[in-house]
């Protein structure tokens, strides 16, 4: 009954209102009707702002005048019909705020997709692999904390949901919780908000193993950070297993406390590193094997070859691929997928300018592409831009003048210095080899 | 004794079957698609971007969304809180906000409690997620993880495709000499196109006359 009064509402607003307006502001209500009064419920409050200011009196006349003689009047709010999938306090929802400690969902669901069965193994992520499951066999033993971090789009987080699943596998009953660390961070706002804080501590608190993902997000919000202490602190000293990823070494976040990165230091810390190609194939045959898609060796090869950046990267072309493939109820060869990829491909080539070569030293090494191509010389830039510099040498057809040029105005014999010092450090220093190997195999395969 | 015409009109609006595919019908097929998977849609303007979004919602009955962000420049990032709990999230104009931190976050958070609820997300730009410069690498990492598909312009032919298709849905014969007449005179984007068929269906119902040059030349003022 709602739903076609609601329905009928829309049908009128659709004529009336702008397209534009209709399907950002109307479309997302959902509609309820409950004790007379009709409920619309928005996204968020920014909706219901619009909606207040430019639609409600007229959605308030078309209800009086669909509403076969009663009287219904218009509620609209922030919340959802069905209850959050996870959330701690419900702030936002119609749905009873849960009470009791027990009744509080923490962060998100587990995701049984990801197993250690089907985490492709290779040199770049085997130690992480190995620690993980020694942690999932031994939670709150093995290392505790266990510190994984690496690049985006390597597999930290398949890792994390891999222990948790192997630890309900061996304990159903286990309390276990993945949040990311933005959503910690919200969830504590709103339990503040909510007077719901002791609830909230005791949840985190009384978990058999915490798994907390991207936790360079903790940077800057104290008040987080010092809740997060004490939550960890107390999930150690009960021998309760707490599993944390990040984008680089806990010691290279800034805006974290040192208390925090010295304690994340306790246990193990492993590194992933970008796949090297034969383990780019292994992905991919594995995710079609996943999507029941019969991918032939050549053509995983072809594509990791191509796209070896991240493998959320590599996941989208071949996501590409095997969309062509249904809509056009061809099999997938070599060169179906070349014609399927072809765009994308023409632009991973052009993306090997010296300005993608800067862009990705400059994440690479967390400074901006700005220090690249300023005159600072204290060995934190100069060190990266030497080695962008090499780079741009290697993998465009940019002359060392034009190349000095693109850094900030630099002579070629400056550039020529850079690319003999790289050459001669890759040789001497592990990690400056291992930094441009990383670096010449995301930009260029 | 001129011919009034009735108020009954086909949609203009944004929807499916007012999108002429031509050479971008793999794009449209993974628009109209359904499938969970997140997906980018990316060209130059006027290429149909909007419409697309826009139609995968008119053709979504459970509740959904659709965001321009270069159209509302006080919009800030928060209004995308909870689109997790709609069926469809389309987010329009992606480039506009590339490189802005709050957003990009929070589209972060979004694609990552859509993948959670099972809502599907479809994204438009005028560049793929790659060519974008983000500030927030796990954004990027995201978007790039998306089928990635490109709204090409369409040609003089197709245009001319474009343009019959939509006069013979009404019931319209558009000879192809006044096509092609009409051609260097028509805007490109599609929308345009077929409102443009629409004038002239309504001028040949009034004046009761067939879609030829002269009179089209005559409907359309041109010189």
């Amino acid at each position: 009954m709602s739903e076609s009064l609601w329905n009928r509402c829309l049908r009128v607003l659709e004529s009336e209102l702008p397209e534009r307006q209709f399907n950002t502001w109307v479309r997302p209500l959902q509609a309820l009707e409950r004790d007379g009064e009709l409920h619309l419920l928005a996204p968020n409050r920014y909706v219901v702002e619009w909606l207040n200011q430019n639609s409600l009196a007229r959605i308030n006349e078309l209800v009086s005048s669909f509403g076969d003689g009663l009287a219904r009047s218009v509620v609209l709010d922030v919340g959802t019909r069905a209850p959050p999938v996870a959330s701690v306090p419900a702030s936002v929802a119609v749905t009873p705020k849960p009470k009791r400690a027990e009744a509080v969902v923490l962060g998100s669901r587990i995701n049984p997709e990801f197993t250690f069965d089907n985490f492709v193994e290779g040199k770049s992520n085997q130690l992480a692999k190995a620690a993980a499951i020694q942690v999932a066999d031994n939670p709150g033993k093995a290392y505790n904390p266990l510190f994984i971090y690496g690049g985006v789009g390597l597999g930290k987080t398949h890792l994390m949901h891999a222990v948790a699943n192997k630890i309900k596998t061996h304990s159903p009953g286990a309390r276990l919780a993945y949040v990311h660390s933005e959503r910690f961070v919200g969830d504590m706002v709103r339990a503040l908000q909510h007077r719901t804080i002791n609830e909230f501590k005791t949840a985190y608190r009384s978990l058999d193993a915490l798994l907390i993902d991207d936790i360079q997000f903790f940077a800057g919000k104290e008040g987080s950070q010092e809740e997060f202490f004490h939550t960890f602190n107390a999930l150690l000293e009960g021998q309760q297993q707490v599993i944390m990823t990040c984008d680089r070494y806990p010691k290279e976040v800034d805006g974290l406390e040192e208390r925090l990165k010295s304690r994340f230091g306790w246990g193990l810390t492993v590194a992933v590193e970008p796949p090297e190609l034969e383990t780019c194939v292994a992905i991919l045959m594995s995710k079609a094997a996943m999507a029941h898609t019969d991918l032939p060796e050549e053509v995983a090869f072809f594509i990791a070859k191509r796209i070896r950046s991240n493998v959320r990267e590599l996941e989208g072309a071949l996501r590409r691929v095997v969309a062509n493939s249904h809509f056009t109820g061809r099999p997938i060869t070599l060169e179906f997928a070349k014609d399927a990829l072809k765009d994308l491909l023409a632009l991973q080539e052009k993306l090997v300018t010296v300005e993608n070569i800067q862009k990705t030293v400059a994440e690479y090494y967390k400074i901006r592409v700005a220090d690249l191509l300023s005159k600072r010389r204290s060995r934190s830039i100069a060190r990266p831009r030497q080695v962008a510099m090499a780079l741009a040498k290697e993998l465009t057809n940019h002359s060392l003048p034009e190349i000095g040029d693109a850094f900030g105005g630099r002579d070629h014999t400056t550039v020529m210095h850079a690319c003999k010092r790289i050459k001669d450090l890759r040789e001497v220093e592990r990690r400056i080899g291992e930094d441009y190997m990383n670096l010449l195999r995301t930009l260029a395969g | 004794m001129r011919q009034l015409p009735l108020g009954v009109q086909l949609r203009t609006a944004a929807v499916f079957d007012n999108y002429y595919p031509g050479p971008n019908f793999e794009a449209v097929a993974a628009v109209r698609s359904q499938s969970p998977a997140p997906q980018w849609i990316w060209g130059a303007a006027a290429t149909g971007k909007s419409h697309l979004l826009q139609s995968a919602c008119a053709a979504t009955a459970a509740p959904s969304a659709y965001v321009p962000l270069a159209l509302d420049g006080c919009m800030p990032p928060e209004a995308l809180e909870g689109f997790e709990q709609l069926a469809l999230a389309c987010i329009d104009d992606l480039d506009a906000i590339a490189g802005q931190p709050r957003w990009e976050r929070a589209l972060f958070a979004l694609f990552n409690a859509a993948a959670e609820s099972g809502t599907r997300l479809l994204f438009a730009a005028r560049a793929t997620p790659a060519a974008l410069r983000w500030s927030l690498p796990d954004w990027a990492s995201r978007a790039a993880s998306c089928g990635v598909y490109q709204l090409r312009v369409l040609d003089d032919a197709e245009r001319i495709e474009a343009l019959r298709m939509r006069a013979n849905r009404r019931g319209l014969e558009l000879p192809l000499e006044t096509a092609e007449y009409l051609l260097k005179r028509m805007p490109r984007d599609q929308q345009a196109l077929f409102d443009l068929v629409d004038t002239l269906d309504e001028a040949a119902l009034v004046a009761q006359r067939r879609l030829t040059v002269p009179f089209v030349r005559a409907a359309l003022n041109l010189v």
